[in-house]
């Protein structure tokens, strides 16, 4: 009797312990691997500077070597606001790394059937410290034309905005695809913005200060390399420090997202 | 001991051998089959409850924020810029934010199976049936197939269509995988399922709460429209892309043929709406309406959603206490009648009453609170002595469906002022947005009115002359000239520290029941209310006849089948307003080109607020992101204004301020949001079911 009871007690810590897997350790190497890198224009070999967010430039990993799954599950990031990326978190393994920003898409389709027509993606394996840069052609250029001048807690900037891609050579790509709309290339909207964080940009701004300005059809043609001088709205409290930053984008969709091309954020102190 | 091991193991190799016998091979005795659905009506009535009870109508029991078939905080209109919502203003994009993890996408497929096994095993018991009624329930399947479809498209575009019942585990999973379809064939699905539901369903309900040829036709022209749309709007947008897995466009129509897609969709929304209308079976509802009159016009219109013999109903869903309940009345009721917690959730926006005619405007088309222009700095506001005589001469519509400041409710004044000014009012009362000594009504400041001058005795004021109730518990007490005490806000609201009072000095009035108890009000009870939600009315067929007609006519059409398209918009939108008590049109010329589109569509917000249908026609419309509101667009981030009344305690006269919503509920919306993400967990765990290009 008491030797039963003992084997019975056995079996149901055995059966305890079998079915859960929760004393397993999981040993599944941390993912540790980094891959970084920059975004430059291909042209003029300068940084193509960004908002950090969705509406951003967007760096989409996909782990080609995981196979436990049908489809690789998308590893979205975002570029940080000067045209560069890391991602210090990255398990070891072969990756297709795709891009997606103001700029000529990497993954071009055919509009009409899906095909693909351009795939300038990069295909690598990531171990160690891995870096990955990107040429690129972005729609716009956006830069400064002088220092902001404030004046009774208003700040009034001038900019530049000028074609990072001509129309002819954006058309000489975008047009095979099919559908092609001559309205893709229309500056919508200029804005000046302002954010009391250096991460200024669309997706950070302060509705208070920022102004837009839109343009209907391609009204903004012959404003293309002018200067551009706009006062933000309402007055800053003296005291303040902001950061402010010039954005202006085309109709051109990229990932169903209409994406701007920035300068780069200046600090704004406000005085006293 | 050895006998017993014997025993045991005959028996288990008994076991093993009986059950193999067919004679045992019988269905459970207590599972309902198909033949014991399908073979009688009574069964089919089972049936049918079933495929009503899932079936994804947007009634008192939808919101966008936690979808269908959940009654709680129901506040139609809190989406569509009709009003503002106390729990937050959720944009369509979040539609389902609670429901994220546990969407309605499987429930959709379920119903579809449902309807296809009925499709697919009716006709073996089509004996049990006259021919007539046979062809009804086939209608039904297709109907319901139909209206989810549709529920699918309107949210995802192109979907997986599953036309057969699926059979498991007779085939394995991975034959059965069906991928999403372009948003096209979608649409086509719907048009077909619509349309074999109306060659087969009878003329009349053959049971209460059954479908017919005539809401099946209804429903259609409001989904042809929405294909319509987005075939014409999303194309314009150029918003469309491949699955990855795919390669198939399962969003937005291949440009190069959706301007004749959308014809074609305009063309069938139009005539199921002219066929509903030829058949003179339904009219606006006019019982206790009378020309000239507005106080029965008024009446007319909230008689309308309470007479469940409407003339102008098509099709509306009924409820029962306590089996079935819902909670509309409650959730949406004005704080004076709702003592409880769950009242004032719905604060219509001065944007839409300043919709309606019989307001006196600005230049530039808003209320008229001040004697001169809006940045006039010696403006000074208008005086009234009753709080109801700024909207006296208001469109009747405008009364019926929203609580107006001083209008009456249950013999009731309803309460609805912000504050009491017991400042001078010798000069007349400056603006009371002034901080500091500036006036200022811009996004930039929005500031509540406790931080005001007025109220904190600074700028120009030397002592403290504006009061307000903090919540509806907290009061500031007032001492009127009489030597009378009262609180400072009325018992509706405003408030400026809690939103248990109204958020922008409206209420809603549309389809409350105009005689619900307080007692039930102050029980506690959440689903207390029984009364039935229209799904479809007649007024929404002339609206839809008069809107396809208008795309047609841009699509340089000017006769379908005979109709004249400017003739029929014309007369469709000319009943709408007479009834509404509307201005009337000056002519047919009105209703010509995009100007005469907008004010089809302006008349469509006008007469279906609340009624979930607003809140898609701006995203069919794609104007959901773009349209301006208030210098703003909901691509930036954009702001509804409120009309705020106060009290003056000198003059012993109302006046009114018109501005942002200080609780500053803010609408987003982004181009890729007007395609709902399909829901990750289908995504993840298919090998053929793609996410939304781009996302």
């Amino acid at each position: 009797m008491k030797n039963r009871c003992y084997i019975g007690n056995l079996l149901i810590g055995a059966l305890l312990f079998t079915s859960c897997e929760m004393f397993q350790m999981d040993n599944y190497a941390e993912p540790k691997e980094t891959i970084k890198g920059e975004i430059v224009d291909a042209i003029t070999g300068e940084r193509v500077l960004t908002d950090q967010s969705g509406d951003g430039i967007r760096i989409r990993l996909r782990e080609l070597s995981w196979t436990e799954t049908e489809t690789p599950v998308n590893y979205d990031f975002y570029c940080m606001k000067e045209g560069v990326y890391q991602n210090t978190k990255v398990f070891k393994g072969h990756y297709n790394v795709r891009i997606d920003g103001p700029f000529i898409p990497l993954v071009r389709l055919n509009q009409t059937t899906g095909d693909t027509i351009a795939d300038e993606t990069k295909y690598i394996d990531i171990k160690g410290v891995t870096e990955v840069n990107f040429q690129v052609k972005p729609f716009l250029k956006v830069e400064w034309a002088g220092t902001p001048a404030v004046s009774d807690g208003k700040i009034t900037a001038s900019f530049r905005v000028t074609r990072g891609i001509s129309p002819e050579d954006f058309k000489a790509i975008i047009e095979p695809l099919g559908s092609y709309n001559a309205d893709f290339l229309d500056v919508t909207d200029v804005r000046l913005l302002v954010s009391q964080v250096p991460y200024v940009g669309f997706s950070d701004r302060d509705d208070r200060y920022s102004v837009v300005t839109n343009y209907t059809g391609d009204a903004f043609n012959s404003l293309l390399g002018t200067t551009i001088t706009i006062t933000t709205n309402s007055n800053i409290l003296a005291g303040r420090t902001v950061w402010i930053r010039a954005a202006a984008r085309i109709r051109y969709l990229t990932e169903n997202v209409s994406r701007y091309n920035y300068n780069e954020a200046v600090r704004v102190d406000i005085p006293e | 001991m050895k006998l017993k091991y014997s025993i045991i193991t005959i028996l288990f190799f008994a076991g093993l051998l009986t059950s193999c016998k067919d004679y045992l091979d019988v269905p459970p005795m207590n599972i309902i089959q198909d033949q014991d659905l399908m073979s009688s009506e009574n069964g089919m009535l089972i049936y049918m409850a079933r495929l009503y009870s899932e079936m994804p109508f947007e009634d008192f029991k939808y919101s966008p924020q936690r979808w269908f078939y959940d009654d709680y905080q129901v506040a139609p209109g809190t989406v569509e810029g009709s009003s503002l919502g106390r729990n937050g203003a959720q944009a369509m994009t979040s539609e389902g934010w609670v429901r994220n993890s546990n969407p309605w996408w499987p429930i959709a497929y379920r119903t579809i199976r449902d309807a296809t096994n009925l499709l697919e095993n009716l006709p073996t018991y089509k004996g049990s049936f006259n021919e007539s009624r046979y062809n009804h329930f086939m209608g039904e399947a297709y109907f319901t197939r139909a209206m989810v479809y549709y529920a699918l498209a309107k949210r995802w575009g192109g979907v997986p269509l599953v036309r057969e019942v699926l059979k498991y585990p007779e085939n394995s999973v991975e034959a059965l995988e069906t991928p999403r379809s372009s948003e096209e064939e979608t649409w086509e699905q719907v048009l077909s399922d619509f349309d074999a539901a109306i060659a087969n369903l009878e003329e009349t309900s053959p049971v209460r709460g059954y479908s017919n040829k005539y809401v099946a036709l209804a429903f259609k022209s409001e989904a042809m429209l929405y294909a319509g749309c987005i075939s014409k709007y999303n194309t314009a947008l150029n918003l469309t892309g491949f699955g990855e897995k795919t390669g198939v466009r399962v969003i937005g129509f291949d440009p190069s043929t959706a301007q004749a897609a959308s014809k074609k969709y305009f063309t069938e929304a139009f005539n199921a709406a002219m066929r509903i209308i030829k058949s003179n079976k339904y009219s606006l509802y006019r019982n206790k309406w009378a020309a000239g009159d507005k106080e029965a016009q008024y009446q007319n219109m909230i008689e309308m959603f309470v007479d469940i013999n409407s003339s102008e109903n098509i099709y509306i869903k009924e409820y029962s206490y306590p089996d079935m309940p819902h909670g509309y009345d409650i959730y949406n009721m004005a704080s004076q009648w709702a003592t409880g917690a769950n009242g004032a959730f719905n604060s219509p926006t001065l944007d839409l009453v300043e919709l309606y005619d019989g307001i006196d405007r600005n230049l530039d088309g808003t209320i008229k609170v001040f004697d001169r222009e809006k940045d006039d700095p010696n403006r000074k506001y208008l005086m009234f002595d009753n709080l109801m005589d700024i909207f006296k001469n208001v469109e009747p519509r405008c009364r019926a469906f929203v609580m107006l400041p001083g209008d009456t409710y249950q013999n009731e004044m309803i309460e609805l002022w912000h504050g009491t000014y017991t400042g001078d009012v010798a000069d007349g009362i400056s603006p009371l947005m002034s901080f500091n000594g500036e006036v200022d009504y811009s996004l930039a400041t929005r500031g509540k009115y406790n931080t005001t001058d007025a109220y904190r005795g600074a700028g120009e004021y030397t002592q403290k002359v504006l009061y307000i109730d903090a919540s509806r518990s907290t009061h500031e007490i007032v001492t009127l000239p009489d030597g009378s005490s009262v609180n400072a806000s009325g018992r509706c609201g405003p408030y400026w520290n809690d939103q248990y009072g109204s958020i922008t000095g409206f209420s809603l009035r549309k389809a409350i029941s105009p005689n619900k108890s307080k007692a039930e009000l102050a029980s506690g009870v959440e689903a207390y209310d029984s009364h039935h939600c229209v799904l479809m009315r007649y007024g929404e067929v002339l609206l839809n006849v008069a809107e396809a007609a208008s795309e047609l006519m841009l699509a340089g059409e000017s006769r379908v089948d005979g109709n004249d398209l400017l003739e029929t918009a014309y007369s469709a939108i000319h009943d709408i307003r007479e009834r509404a008590g509307a201005d009337p049109l000056a002519g047919q010329a009105d209703l010509k080109g995009e100007t005469g589109r907008d004010l089809i569509r302006k008349e469509r917000r006008k007469e279906l607020p609340f009624e979930n249908k607003i809140l898609w026609d701006i995203r069919r419309w794609r104007t959901q992101h773009s349209d301006n509101l208030n210098g703003s667009t909901q691509s930036d981030g954009a702001y509804y204004r409120g009309l705020y009344p106060f009290y003056s305690t000198r003059a012993n006269k109302y006046f009114f301020d018109a501005r942002f919503d200080f609780f500053t509920h803010r609408y987003t919306l982004k181009l890729n949001q007007y395609y709902f993400a399909i829901p990750s967990g289908e995504v993840s765990k298919s090998p053929v079911i793609d996410q939304q290009p781009g996302l």
